[in-house]
Formats: C-alpha cells, structure tokens, sequence
C-alpha cells in the first residue's frame, strides 16, 4: 500500500502474544491517525471496563502521511479509555517515535492485557519481544529511554516511557519521547502503568511508500519554501511559543492563578520568559522531518536539559503566581522526568494555593506546607509527592475532584473541571467561541482549535479577520471575543477541520492553525502520497464522522448536554481589570449557542446525543443500533 | 570549479529532514535509514550530528574498492558507485573515516551522496543552514577546518566528557539573519 504500511499490530501482555490485522478495511470511513483510531478503541473496548483494567486497550495510532517527507509528519495519536474522565482518552505526540513505527511497518498498535511484572516492548520491524523492565522501573523517563537504548545497544531506538507517576497509577501521568515531548493529557501513562509496561521501544529499517514520489518531493519543496517565508514560522522557529504567552497574557486570553485574575501587573511588565530563551536556548529544535522548530531546548546550568514549548510556559509562571524562571524550568523538567502532564500539575498546584489564599485550607492539610501563591516550596514538594503519592500527593494523585472532597464543600465549590479534567487554561469569560469549544469539546479539552485562535488573531487586525471568519466560518461576528454570534458554526467547522490533520498523521499547528489554515496543502500530499483521488470535502467529511463516533463512543459511557458546561465561576464572576474588565459568560446565551451547536450537528437538543438520522447519513448504522436503541 | 555540501553540526536541529528527502529522491520511498546522509543523535544533550560523504581528495572508498566501482564524477565532484561493477564485498563501507558511505539494508546496494547532481535535495530543505552548498575555496576549505575542529568537543560534550560548548548560544536575531542568509543561496 501506498501511505499506509496496511498493518496493525496487536499485543497481548497477558498472553505474551503478538498478532497482525490489515487496515485497508478501515481507512475509506475513517482514514488513518486519530479518526481510525477512535473506530478501533470503540471496537476493542468493552463498555464498563475499568480504566486500569487489563482489557482497557491502549492505542497508538499514526497516519498515512506519518513518516514522510511532508513537513511535520511527526506526530502519533493516542488512545484509550482515561482513568481521568472516564470517557474516551485523547492524547498525540509528536518527536521520532510515530515515523519509527511506521518504519517498523505498522499504522497501529493495539497493546492490550497486563504483564505480571514489570516490562518494556521492543519492536524491531517484524519481530516483537516482550523484555523485563525490573532494573529500569522506577526510573525517571530520561534514564529510562537511556538505559534502553544502552541495552539494545542501538542509540538510534525510539522509546516513549512513563516515569515514576505512570507506575504508580497517577490519574494524569503522562507519556515521555525524547526530553520532553509528551503524550500528555488523559492519563495515558496511567493506562500504560496499569499494564505494567515501561515503555515501548521501535526500530524500523523500512519506510512509506509514495504512489507519486516526484510530484510528492516537488511539493514537499514548494512548502518548505512557502513555510520558511511565514511570519508563524519565523517567529516559531527563533523565538518558539515565549513570545505568543506573553502577548497571550497581554490580551486576557491567558488566566493568572486558578482562572482567578488576569492581567497581573507585575508578570505584564516582567514577564522572564524572554529573556530566559534568549539566555539559556542553546538551539529551537522541532519534531521528525518538519523545518519549523517551535521548541526551546534549553541548557541551564544546575538544573538541567530538555525541551519546553507552550504550556509550561503559562503553566508554571502565571497559573502558579511565579516569576522565577529558574522554578519554571525546575518544576517543567521534573514533571516531564515523573511523567506527569504539565497542564494538569500545574492546575493541581494553583488550586491548593487559591484555597489557602483564601483561607479554605491551611498549611496543616497539605503536609505542613504553606501554599503561598509562587512559592518555590509549595510547587516542587508538591509535583514530587503526587507522583510519589507520598501525603497529600496520593489524594491529589486521584484528581483535582478527589481533593477537593477531602478538602470540605467549601473546596468543591471551588474547583474548576470540565469533564473531569482542569481545563484548558484560557480565560473563557472573555472569548466567547473559545469557551463554547471548550464545554462541546470531546475530552474536555480539544483546544486550540482555528476558530478559538481566531479570536485571538482579531485583536491585531479586527476587520480583516472578520473577513476571514465570513470566509472561513459564515459570519463576521464568528471573530469577535465578547460576540455569541456565529460561533456555532465556527465550532463545528474548526471541530472537522482538525481531525484531517490529526487523522493523516501530521501537525494540526502546520495544517491548520499558523502556517495553512485550512486542509487543502494536508489534502493535495494525501492525495499524492496514497494515490487517491480525494477532496478537502471528503477529508471533512470523515472528520465528521470521526466527530460523531467519538461522541458516541461518550454517550456510550453516559455522557449527555449537561457534560459539556464550564465551571460555573465563568458565570458568576466577571473579570476584574484588564481590556475584557467586566466580561462574564452569560449563562442565557451560553446555552443558546451550544443549542444552535447541536442543532448544526445533527444532534438532540435535549439530550446532547446524534440523531439516528446523522448517524445513518455519516454510515454509523452499527453505533446507532448499538447505542441508540437503550435510549430508543 | 567544484561546489560542496559544507556541514556545521552546530546548527543541526536532528529533524532528519535531509535523511528522508535524500531517501524519496533516490529511492522513491520515505525510509530515512535509506539516505545517503545521517544524523547522529544525542537528544538529551541537544547534539545532533549529520554526517555525509565529504569527497576526500584521496578518498579512502575508491582506494580500497577492488572493482573500481567507485569514482569521482568529475562534472560535479562527487564520489559515485557504478552498481554494475559493484560487488557488494563492503570494503568501502567500512574503510571511510567518516562512516558516510551507507549501506542500503533492502537491496544490498551502496549508499553514497551523489550531489543530486549538482543541486542537493537536503541543502534545500535543510531549516537552519547547518547545510549548504558553496564553491571549493579557500574560504569554504577554512570552514569545513573549522567544522571539523569543532566535531570532537561536540562528541566529548555529548559523551560528557567534556566542557559545555564555549560558544554562547547564537542569540535569535543572529537566526534570523543566518536564515535569511541560506535563502538568499
């Protein structure tokens, strides 16, 4: 096959056996990548199984255009069912690791059951093995990768690990590559951890075939060049993400503390991170076979290597009141050696402080330790508790939700997740369309998707991308923060939109956000890579499909309109200064736009479910059987 | 007058890029470890390597080939391996200093840059300039001195052996201008 390698690879830990299955079956309805991926965890998985069960299914999923020559085709998708949310887990990657499958000679890996002791998975091309992991369990993710590329004696492997938070079953550990690039949210190194598994380390001496390699190597080309003359990529590619927070936070799209104030005078006039890039970036460095390099690596002395990009970057200063950039990178590369998602960490950390700060918790619940806003001790002993799950760390271990019962009502009140999980942090009073994506999306967490970015890109040229977002979404309106306009429909395209690049194997930011903002480029390499004859319709319209399943595979587990809500603070409390002061989420129209929502997508406006009708127009007739007929 | 691939290790990213364009162009299939160019990798010391066929003067692979297989092209300086006359024995593999010349797993065939011909896929797609492709002049000869120089503290550095690179990193708007430098190639 071209683009696709045609196998998926199927590993039973329990059994110690491995098996292979064609994918062409698959890949007319739902492509490749994350969308075929959602087909597969909602065949393998079995409604009621535990997440930390051994029949919760892991899933690596990379796309046709995974491994090739077109600028960022580094990424894997990951899924399972998340012992976060306990809806379906979303997670994706990028690095060396997905190519490296792919080279192996699959598009999937499904690793099911559980090791009875500690273990790794070597894939070498068609041999599979199932090696003892004992020696290296407990290791950090760094030393993990290097012990195993020591013992194969091969510095080229890939490995992805989990570190000390994934074996101890952390609900939002993560998944390492590399020094930093992480599979990192839904608790999919809680999930490996539950199996046992350590990691899973590939060497693939093959490659992807191209059904027209030199019209593929022309364009391939053409984009570098066309890449390499965008102000994104310029600004990626020297500066990566610092710059992009700081004028985030300029413009009230980030939030300081726990969502609790914005446009916190003295990081607006000092923000470090800057001049923190500038001194101690030794070289951006980017993902397999993509020219943009938007990731620091950073070398400070005393603390360490790796590399960092976005969320970090808010994570550990703004959302934690801290200026310190030296704390910054310590508590980033700890949480990427324990293997913890940095969003979630970091949210963990700003809500003890905004409960201590206002008096709902003292030092005494938290060990002894006094949660003052920034402070040095208060975030480092707490990330390495929760990935000891020594003291408090084992109750934050459980979640967010979990500590706040064992805080008292007033602590409940004040927590703040959607679908489980801290979500993505954006200052959702503010942007109108942004907190609608937010609520609808699937996992909690879908951000940043083009039409939330959009309301970002208006304040530096309003008129223009009000054009663009008449263009692109159908209403001028769909580019103003404060406006409820438009936005559903914004919503529903850009929802499309991502799962092309997503579902193909690619960089959603190269293909959809910053540099092409739409999926014609993604599509016409698709199309010369598999010698298909597609259009950006058809790829859009799978997206759909993928959107459908994956919502059922949600309703499936109980999911209904009620889910998709945002903490009600975003509600009750208006922002206090900054260009939005004022702004609040009005809760009239808030539901007004989520009802127009479903009503675009074909769903019920009661219940948040797809109709019978869409799901038969889209060919999901089996999913509606399945699911439909209890509600029926 | 020739034109060379000049490589400064120090600008390399690691995105292998030049591997798999190299591998598309030639073999027509996406499979890095089928480039004639690697990158050696040391990821978490952020020290990344692309090693290549330097086109020696007394090139070690056309000494030590016993079927005359390997010859300069004297159109464009590059070292080419004529596969009919190609035994496949490996001498030429092993004998380069560099270890830069390749061997292809899949066909049994050996692997060597080419120049493309005289306009290299990997000098083009290259994102940082850590390749290029300049005339053979004194100048051109002083850095690739000057590259090499600096290849063993990279290794020590990488190994740990050694002191942390004296360089200061190159602050980003000398990126930008060493960009716009390589566009304008």
């Amino acid at each position: 096959m071209y683009g696709w390698t045609g196998k998926i690879l199927r590993i039973d830990l329990s059994n110690r056996t491995s098996t292979t299955e064609p994918t062409e079956s698959y890949i007319d309805k739902y492509l490749g990548g994350r969308g075929l991926g959602v087909r597969l965890i909602y065949e393998n998985y079995k409604p009621g199984t535990d997440a930390f069960d051994p029949g919760n299914p892991l899933i690596f999923s990379t796309g046709p255009l995974t491994g090739t020559s077109m600028p960022g085709s580094g990424r894997v998708d990951v899924t399972a069912l998340s012992p976060m949310s306990k809806l379906r887990a979303k997670s994706n990657f990028g690095a060396y690791w997905g190519p490296e499958v792919k080279f192996a000679g699959y598009d999937h890996v499904i690793i099911q059951g559980k090791a009875d002791q500690p273990c790794y998975l070597w894939i070498k091309d068609d041999e599979v093995e199932i090696r003892d992991a004992s020696h290296i369990w407990g290791k950090d993710t760094h030393e993990t990768q290097k012990a195993i590329q020591q013992e194969l004696g091969d510095p080229e492997v890939k490995v992805v690990c989990i570190g000390p938070a994934g074996e101890k079953l952390v609900r939002f550990a993560c998944l390492i590559t590399e020094t930093g690039d992480a599979g990192g949210r839904t608790g999919m190194g809680a999930v490996m951890g539950s199996k046992n598994l350590k990691a899973v380390a590939v060497r693939g001496s093959g490659g992807v075939q191209i059904a027209h390699p030199q019209e593929f190597l022309e364009q391939a080309i053409q984009v570098v060049r066309e890449m390499r003359e965008h102000p994104a990529y310029q600004e990626l590619s020297n500066w990566g993400t610092v710059r992009g927070v700081q004028m985030m936070y300029g413009m009230s799209f980030f939030p300081v503390g726990y969502f609790e104030d914005v446009c916190w005078d003295e990081l607006l006039e000092k923000y470090p991170g800057t001049e923190y890039v500038k001194k101690f970036c030794v070289k951006n460095v980017g993902c397999f076979n993509c020219p943009n390099r938007c990731m620091n690596f950073l070398s400070v002395p005393g603390i360490g290597k790796g590399v960092t990009s976005c969320e970090p970057f808010s994570g550990f200063t703004g959302e934690v009141w801290n200026l310190d950039m030296d704390l910054f990178w310590e508590a980033t590369l700890l949480v990427n050696k324990l293997g913890m998602d940095s969003s979630e960490a970091a949210a963990c950390v700003g809500f003890l402080m905004e409960l201590y700060h206002h008096g709902i918790i003292t030092a005494q619940d938290t060990d002894g330790v006094a949660m003052d806003r920034g402070s040095r001790e208060a975030i480092l002993t707490t990330l390495t508790k929760i990935a000891n799950r020594e003291g408090l760390g084992d109750v934050l271990a459980e979640g967010q939700k979990a500590a706040a019962e064992k805080f008292g009502p007033k602590a409940v009140d004040k927590v703040d997740l959607v679908k489980g999980m801290a979500p993505h942090a954006y200052e959702f009073r503010a942007f109108k369309g942004t907190a609608l994506m937010q609520a609808v999306g699937h996992r909690g967490d879908p951000l940043p998707l083009r039409g939330s970015l959009l309301e970002v890109d208006w304040h530096h040229a309003p008129e223009w991308f009000q054009q663009v977002a008449k263009e692109q979404f159908g209403d001028e309106e769909a580019a103003i923060p404060s406006s409820y306009k438009g936005k559903a429909m914004a919503a529903v395209i850009s929802e499309h939109m991502e799962r092309v690049p997503d579902s193909l194997g690619v960089c959603k930011w190269l293909y959809n956000l910053f540099i092409y903002q739409d999926v014609n480029i993604a599509t016409r390499f698709f199309n010369l890579a598999t010698g298909k004859d597609w259009d950006s319709a058809h790829l859009l319209k799978i997206g759909e499909r993928v959107r459908n399943l994956e919502r059922m595979f949600d309703v499936r587990q109980g999911l209904r309109r009620g889910d998709d809500s945002l903490p009600k603070k975003f509600f009750d409390v208006p922002l206090s200064k900054g260009p939005y002061k004022g702004a609040v989420l009005e809760r009239e129209k808030f539901e007004q736009m989520k009802d127009e929502y479903y009503e675009i997508r074909g769903w019920d406006k009661e219940t948040g479910i797809p109709t019978r009708e869409k799901l038969v127009e889209l060919g999901l007739e089996d999913v509606a059987e399945e699911v439909l007929k209890k509600d029926a | 007058m020739y034109k060379t691939v000049v490589i400064d290790a120090a600008k390399c990213t690691g995105c292998r890029a030049c591997e798999n364009y190299c591998s598309l162009k030639h073999e027509g299939v996406c499979a890095p470890s089928r480039g004639r160019i690697h990158v050696v990798k040391w990821e978490q010391q952020g020290i990344f390597v692309p090693v290549s066929c330097m086109r020696c003067q007394e090139p070690a692979c056309e000494l030590v080939c016993p079927k005359c297989a390997t010859r300069r092209d004297f159109a464009t300086g590059a070292m080419t391996v004529d596969a009919n006359r190609c035994i496949g024995c490996l001498s030429c593999v092993f004998a380069c200093p560099f270890g830069a010349t390749f061997l292809d797993q899949e066909t049994g065939k050996i692997l060597k840059c080419d120049l493309c011909d005289g306009d290299p896929t990997c000098v083009k797609v290259c994102p940082t300039g850590a390749l290029s492709f300049e005339e053979v002049s004194q100048e051109t000869y002083l850095k690739l001195l000057e590259n090499a120089d600096r290849l063993p503290q990279l290794v020590r550095e990488a190994l740990g052996q050694g002191e942390p690179q004296g360089t200061t990193p190159a602050a980003p708007q000398e990126k930008q201008e060493t960009q716009e430098a390589q566009e304008g190639q």
